[in-house]
């Protein structure tokens, strides 16, 4: 026993001198290759920008691996029990209140406690740097989406999704209606004013038309995320604790969101075509919807879908004004074994430089407030959709923003009001049977 | 006396003690018979202790917890089974469980059977290709099987709906909001999946009854339908009998197709089977107790399903020896 302890020991000395002989002769210059697995979705990390970076660092190679949203939140809640592969993990702000709360933080690293090495100095990304320092370039609100209850930083926001109202110019002038954005602003102040337009537009529609589905606005359903997101409390109210308290039940803003899509809904305008399905992306190009309320992100998605309709788009602002939808994180899961260059990346990544080349290649609207007052956001303009001044539009819309407080069971809860208001779509039940459901399924997610 | 005691010796003969036989060896690795046969096996049953039994335990142990897996737990005695009776969701997927099962068995049984007639056909060419093709469905991934159906069951540029708005005075069917339609949709995804395979089964029992039987009967003087009536379906009798247990064993974990086209079973849970209930309760709820509890149920049901398959199987074997 003691003779093979002395070995080892001996034998360990010999490793621990052999370590240290290595660290010493190890040339000071070739850096040792990682590779960054990056658990993503949808285009939150572009390839053109992953392409730079590689071409900055050839040591480090990043993998992206895409999800859906929520199949990539329960992969994310799997392994943070198990350990994972990730080093870089995006979340929707939706979730962002389920992994603010309680101990998940701990899923995370905290990245104050990181600091900016020097590898990124020469493309604007001082050294030294934590969480703490470069907070001050994001939008503040948006900034706390990523900040736990226990105060520490567990992710970095992307985008942010203003809310907009995409229009076809060649169908609106077809309907009779104006086409020049100031005008088509100018229609719908109001919800109601909205939904009024819309009946004006399918009144002009012929009988075939209206026979093939056609309609004003593609999902009417999608009013309510709008509607509701221009209040300043959805499902949970800020009450000081972690949690804070429920009030699904008795928010007016609900409330108002639900009767203004039920009307809108009834009214006949939609074209019933849910978003991301194959009869929207068929319907995007028949024409079969003159508007979309788009997020700032998919913009690029009605390009790629519908690339004949190039031209015949323009943005017009939202009813009320100041919608958002989406958006996200990116966080550091904490059994990772590559933190530095995983932070290393991110700071890079979502620097102000990076995020206006996204948007202008993919049109994430960047949540680097420091650039709402540059020139080169402001003035870029999107010839798909008429050349509409894209950053000025959508600027304006993010400055109208309030913060919500993002509760935990949030996204779950939208789902479940989403799929309420389809069975009114369908005509499978009344908007008050189908309401007091939504209720008792979401009682039904706070017991067991 | 003597034929009595005659009688009796008789009686007593079969209970002499018989020879003790001496064991015959099973041929095979004579070291393996004592101490070694146990590690043999022992990589089986060990992985099957770790993957099998221990999740099958500790699931029964969580099924009586408010179980969040990054949260905190807490004992919950039974209430996840008493608010499972109470969870109009779980009867809801019992019903369309079954309904899909039902929908998608029984069509398949009749198309299979015909398909598998077809091919039995001595007379037909090219053979090989029309058996191999019919296995293509099968390797098909589900979520390819998805895509493809969902724009042939679209509301309003799906193929189906193209032909049916061809009738006049028929309106479009929105097959994914309806309970039924939406039950035909997936249940033709699960018939078009696994007929070939079905078929593949029915022509090898078919192939495997004797021509002797046809030509009797065709002497007899019965019809080609008569033929496939009197003598087909009756051989085929322990065939279809596999064939619904599979079917059924099948039916029971149906999960892909009705989660890919809405991962919450539609609007009005008018496609939520029981495993994508369950998924949905873990999963997406993150509500790991109850869900082990609604595993546990779905045991239960399976076995009273095999209970009644046993029965009708006993029956069927029983009618064939008479």
């Amino acid at each position: 026993m003691i003779k093979s302890l002395t070995r080892n020991s001996f034998l360990g000395a010999l490793i621990a001198v052999a370590v240290s002989v290595g660290v010493i002769a190890a040339p000071a210059k070739a850096a040792d290759p990682v590779t960054l697995t990056i658990w993503t979705f949808g285009e939150v990390i572009q390839p053109g920008l992953q392409r730079e970076y590689q071409k900055l660092h050839p040591e480090v190679k990043i993998v992206p691996i895409k999800n859906d949203v929520d199949p990539l939140h329960q992969k994310t809640i799997l392994s943070c029990q198990t350990g994972g592969p990730a080093d870089i993990i995006a979340f929707e702000t939706p979730y962002s209140g389920y992994w603010r709360t309680g101990n998940r933080p701990n899923c995370f690293q905290d990245l104050r406690q990181l600091k900016t090495s020097d590898t990124n100095v020469s493309a604007g990304v001082a050294a030294g740097l934590s969480a703490n320092e470069i907070k001050k370039n994001y939008l503040p609100w948006r900034w706390e989406q990523g900040v736990a209850f226990n105060d520490s930083v567990i992710g970095i926001p992307t985008d942010v999704g203003g809310l907009q109202v995409a229009y076809r110019t060649d169908l609106f002038k077809k309907a009779g209606l104006p086409t020049d954005r100031a005008s088509v602003s100018k229609l719908w102040p109001t919800w109601d004013k909205f939904i009024e337009t819309g009946q004006r537009y399918v009144s002009k529609l012929t009988p075939a038309e209206k026979k093939s589905g056609k309609g004003f606005i593609d999902d009417a359903g999608s009013i309510y995320a709008a509607v509701m997101n221009q209040g300043t409390v959805k499902y949970y109210q800020p009450d000081g604790t972690d949690r804070g308290k429920l009030v699904y039940k008795t928010n007016p803003q609900i409330k108002k969101a639900w009767d203004t899509t039920v009307k809108a809904l009834n009214s006949g305008i939609g074209a019933r075509l849910g978003q991301f399905t194959s009869d929207w992306n068929i319907g995007m190009n028949k024409g079969a919807m003159a508007t979309i309320l788009a997020p700032a992100w998919m913009l690029d998605y009605i390009k790629k879908q519908a690339p004949d309709t190039k031209g015949k788009w323009d943005i017009a602002d939202l009813p009320v004004g100041g919608g958002n939808q989406g958006g996200t994180q990116l966080a550091i899961p904490s059994y990772s074994k590559n933190k530095q260059a995983a932070f290393d990346f991110l700071t890079w990544y979502l620097a102000p430089e990076q995020q206006l080349k996204v948007f202008k290649t993919y049109g994430l609207f960047p949540s680097t407030s420091v650039l709402y007052d540059d020139a080169a956001l402001l003035d870029y303009k999107d010839e798909f959709f008429s050349n509409a001044p894209v950053g000025q539009i959508y600027t304006k819309g993010v400055l109208k923003l309030k913060p919500i407080f993002e509760g935990e069971l949030q996204r779950k809860i939208d789902s479940t009001f989403g799929a309420g208001l389809g069975r009114v779509a369908s005509k499978k039940m009344t908007p008050e049977k189908s309401y007091a459901l939504v209720i008792s399924d979401i009682d039904k997610l706070f017991k067991n | 006396m003597t034929l009595f005691k005659e009688g009796k010796g008789r009686t007593k003969a079969p209970l002499t003690p018989w020879k003790k036989k001496e064991k015959k060896q099973l041929p095979g690795v004579a070291s393996l018979d004592g101490r070694w046969g146990y590690p043999a096996i022992a990589p089986f049953f060990l992985i099957f202790i770790v993957f099998g039994v221990a999740p099958v335990i500790y699931s029964i142990y969580i099924a009586f917890f408010k179980w969040d897996p990054l949260g905190e737990s807490e004992f919950n005695g039974i209430n996840n089974f008493t608010f499972l009776l109470q969870d109009s969701d779980f009867w809801i997927a019992i019903r369309n469980t079954f309904s899909i099962w039902a929908l998608s068995t029984f069509p398949q049984l009749i198309i299979a059977i015909s398909l598998a007639a077809i091919l039995r056909n001595k007379r037909l060419k090219g053979k090989s290709f029309w058996r191999t093709i019919l296995l293509v469905p099968n390797i098909t991934s589900i979520i390819a099987i998805t895509i493809v159906f969902q724009q042939l069951f679209g509301r309003d540029y799906g193929l189906i709906n193209g032909i049916l708005s061809l009738i006049p005075g028929v309106d479009n069917i929105d097959f994914i909001e309806g309970v039924i339609p939406s039950h035909i949709q997936i249940a033709t995804m699960i018939t078009w999946r696994w007929v070939g395979y079905n078929t593949l089964i029915f022509l090898a029992s078919m192939l495997a009854i004797p021509d002797e039987l046809y030509e009797s009967a065709s002497v007899d003087g019965a019809s080609k339908w008569q033929q496939f009536k009197y003598v087909t379906l009756p051989s085929l009798k322990n065939t279809i009998t596999f064939v619904l247990i599979v079917g059924t064993i099948g039916g029971l974990q149906v999960f892909a197709e009705p989660q890919q086209l809405n991962a919450e079973g539609g609007s009005t849970k008018q496609f939520l089977t029981l495993t994508l209930f369950l998924y949905n309760q873990a999963f997406l709820n993150n509500k790991y107790g109850y869900a082990a509890a609604i595993g546990i149920a779905i045991t239960f049901i399976v076995l009273i399903i095999s209970a009644i398959n046993f029965v009708i199987t006993r029956r069927i074997a029983g009618e064939g020896s008479r």
